[in-house]
């Protein structure tokens, strides 16, 4: 233990000075080949000008270089795999894309993704907002803020067996220990296997994301709001407008970007899902999304990387418009509008 | 001062002996239910190989690691081998990143054939030799089908024995506890047809046959597998369960849907299975024994595999509180004798090493087997090893099962493409007890089955 402790901080160190280092030695190499003297004005602006030029690009150099070997590359790999075999040796053509089309466990992932989307991001912005506004305005917002934000610390993985308890099923006579069944039984229904129930089983797993992911919509939303100029919504009461129509009328619009930007953001999320799935289901009783068949197809019993390299790409391929949208927006945004 | 300094070395030596040899949980030489003969010539034709490195990877957590390593070290003990196991709780995945990146271990320890088989043909693996197939063949109870299974395809299309048998488990046990049987009067089935008669029998006295549980996270289904599979090998010739597990014989085949039918009558009857049949699919696979042990017991009958005694509730004492029995097979089958459905343990080499070789070798010794026999946990089909050194008469009688086997025949799901053995027979299993027909269900697996081809 200590001496990975001391081995990580030796790693932490090193690095920083590595760093440093790097950038001190080549700014010194880069002002001493364009160098800068009184002598020759002309030249020495001209130098001046290309220092400015080079510079940023001698900083974001390494970060360059890593974004290509660990994203570019990658997904440059993960393009060509998908047109080979299932050992990744031979090119099989479009055969990968064409099983994937034709796969009935592929078409179920995509419905589930979809519905996923349908309801999570939606759910946690419509939350995070109501939750936004009421706590604004009660003496314990604060603290409930805090409650609802506490899911964020857990990781995908601890919140779902978390649910699993709440899920839990219990045959026969025995005495139910899943929160859900037992409240069930106290209104005199029959307890159910709650995480079996096809279809209705995906929405059980979302309920599990949107109690995380609420929390990190109501934040955002909620210094939004703060953001909103008070006269606006005093001009309003003293028209005569109602707590609701402050609400929709003034309050929604004036934060519609922040809106789009959690929106969005919970959306690649979504997109993303596995942990929970994984967890709860493994994707079986037909809850399997996208990321979870990708993953059974690429390690499951020496693994298919054709096929598992068709369905990332064409994650990727779901996820982009949305982060260019959602990127443009950040854009815009900072340059004020 | 140099006198000195070789002096502490020299005792830094000793201290250094002494202290590996009290790691070794039985004294060399001393208890004589061991074979020591083995080890000391073991030590004697592998003397060379001092200091040099060898990994391992396996499957093997927490216990078993314990229980590994306490053979492993009569291992390095002998060779002077620098030996490191390591383990994931994701093996399956492990293995194949570590292969796919160029980086495995040298030895590679796996419970699926299927997955071995596909690693071979991507070249991952390094065939074993004649010499090693030949051992298995003449020296492991049913040898020859324990060759078939760590024969494969390699990436030149050329088959060769690759992976090398170690540690067992019986899966045809179905499990009792004695004193409920006594009290009910109720008397061990040596035929299918008697294990239906004490079945109704049950029901007609007011309690529940059965405790059947699939639940296992992710793996959900499993225990559902081993059902069918014993199921087929007592009523279908052994040559038909190897042609189901290539899919020359179709999911959607009548043997196999009746085999999936059969073991419906047991899980698919509301008043059979311990808390109606929704339970069975989702009750974990380690709590559904417990039933056995209340009071009164919620099931009489549990049938699982040699390893399900860890989960029995505390202080439970094997052949006094819980006792097995064979899973019958079918008066109306006599031709087909009595079949073993079981798994293992394989050992294959990942990256040749000298070392590697020697641990294989180092399997042969009847002591890597009765060192790990004798605390529990670990059968093998090995017929030269001293049955005494079992740690108790229930794995002794579970030793026999496997060493006088006629027909042993590894877990099917295990053989099959890791996508329908450890996936679509899962999910095909938990959606026939859910409500599907065989038949359906069937025709589902059968359809992943056609999409991997």
């Amino acid at each position: 233990m200590l001496l990975q402790i001391v081995s990580a901080l030796g790693v932490v160190v090193g690095a920083v000075i590595v760093c440093s280092a790097y950038f001190f030695f080549s700014n010194m190499i880069l002002d001493l080949a364009l160098p800068v003297r009184d002598g020759d004005i002309r030249q020495a602006s001209r130098n001046l000008n290309r220092r400015a030029m080079i510079r940023p690009w001698l900083f974001l150099g390494p970060a360059l270089f890593l974004l290509v070997v660990y994203l570019v590359y990658p997904v440059v790999a993960t393009f060509v795999l998908s047109f080979y075999d299932r050992a990744g040796l031979q090119f099989v053509g479009l055969a990968n894309y064409k099983w994937a089309i034709g796969d009935r466990e592929f078409r179920q992932s995509i419905f589930n993704n979809i519905l996923w989307l349908a309801v999570v991001p939606a759910a946690c912005t419509f939350f995070g907002l109501v939750i936004a506004v009421m706590t604004d305005r009660i003496w314990w917002g604060n603290i409930a803020k805090s409650i609802v934000f506490m899911p964020m610390a857990i990781s995908f993985v601890g919140a779902s067996v978390i649910w699993k308890f709440i899920y839990e099923y219990r045959g026969g006579n025995d005495v139910q220990i899943g929160l859900l069944n037992a409240i069930v039984q106290l209104f005199g229904g029959t307890p159910e296997v709650w995480i079996s129930v096809p279809f209705w089983n995906n929405f059980f797993l979302m309920v599990i994301l949107i109690w995380i992911q609420t929390g990190f919509a109501m934040v955002i939303l909620s210094a939004a709001l703060r953001g909103i100029p008070e006269e606006t919504i005093e001009a309003a009461v003293i028209d005569g407008a109602n707590g609701w129509q402050i609400f929709w009328r003034i309050m929604v619009p004036q934060v519609w970007g922040t809106i789009a930007v959690v929106w969005t953001t919970i959306t690649i999320l979504v997109l993303k899902v596995f942990d929970i799935v994984l967890t709860m289901t493994n994707g079986q009783w037909q809850t399997m999304v996208l990321a979870n068949l990708m993953f059974n197809w690429l390690f499951r019993g020496g693994g298919d990387s054709g096929r598992s390299a068709v369905i990332a790409i064409i994650i990727m391929l779901a996820v982009t418009p949305i982060m260019v949208w959602n990127v443009r927006r950040a854009n815009r945004e900072l340059k004020g509008h | 001062m140099k006198k000195s300094f070789l002096m502490s070395v020299a005792v830094a030596a000793l201290f250094a002996g002494a202290a590996s040899a009290a790691d070794l949980k039985f004294a060399p030489g001393q208890d004589s239910k061991f074979n020591w003969k083995s080890y000391d010539e073991f030590k004697a034709a592998h003397a060379d190989l001092k200091g040099e490195p060898l990994t391992i990877f396996g499957p093997w957590r927490g216990e078993d690691e314990a229980f590994f390593l306490s053979v492993l070290a009569y291992f390095t003990e002998a060779t002077g081998v620098d030996a490191k196991y390591s383990s994931s709780e994701n093996y399956e995945q492990q293995i194949v990143i570590d292969t796919q990146a160029g980086s495995p271990p040298n030895i590679a320890v796996l419970p699926q054939p299927g997955l071995l088989a596909d690693l071979a043909g991507k070249g991952f693996l390094t065939p074993l030799g004649d010499e090693n197939s030949k051992w298995i063949k003449d020296n492991y109870g049913a040898g020859d089908s324990w060759v078939g299974y760590g024969t494969y395809k390699g990436k030149d299309g050329k088959e060769s024995f690759y992976a090398f048998p170690y540690k067992a488990d019986v899966k045809s046990l179905v499990w009792y506890v004695p004193e409920n049987f006594e009290e009910a009067g109720y008397k061990i089935p040596t035929t299918m047809e008697e294990l239906h008669a004490l079945t109704d029998q049950i029901v007609k006295d007011g309690g529940v046959p059965w405790c059947i549980g699939l639940g296992s996270g992710g793996a959900t289904g499993w225990p559902a597998t081993d059902w069918v599979e014993d199921i087929m090998l007592r009523t279908q010739p052994p040559e038909a369960y190897d042609k189901w597990t290539t899919n020359d014989l179709k999911f959607t085949d009548p043997a196999v849907v009746a085999a999936i039918d059969e073991f419906g009558k047991f899980a698919k009857n509301e008043k059979y299975v311990n808390g109606g049949v929704a339970a069975v699919a989702s009750t974990d696979f380690r709590d559904s024994p417990k039933g056995l042990f209340t009071v009164p017991p919620k099931c009489y009958l549990h049938h699982q595999a040699s390893f399900i005694p860890s989960f029995f509730p505390e202080g439970t004492k094997l052949g006094q509180d819980a006792d097995f029995f064979y899973m019958p097979t079918y008066a109306s089958h006599p031709e087909l004798g009595k079949p073993v459905l079981g798994a293992g343990t394989l050992v294959s080499i990942t990256k040749d090493l000298k070392t590697a070789r020697a641990f294989i070798d180092f399997l042969k010794t009847p002591i890597a087997h009765e060192v790990w026999m004798a605390q529990s946990s670990f059968l093998t089909p090995y017929k030269g090893v001293s049955t005494e050194a079992y740690a108790n008469p229930q794995m002794k009688k579970e030793g026999e099962i496997l060493t006088s086997a006629t027909t042993f025949r590894f877990d099917g799901s295990d053989l099959m493409p890791g996508k329908i053995g450890a996936g679509a027979f899962w999910t095909g299993m938990v959606d026939f007890v859910g409500g599907k027909s065989a038949q359906d269900a069937a025709a589902e697996i059968q359809s992943a089955w056609d999409g991997i081809k």
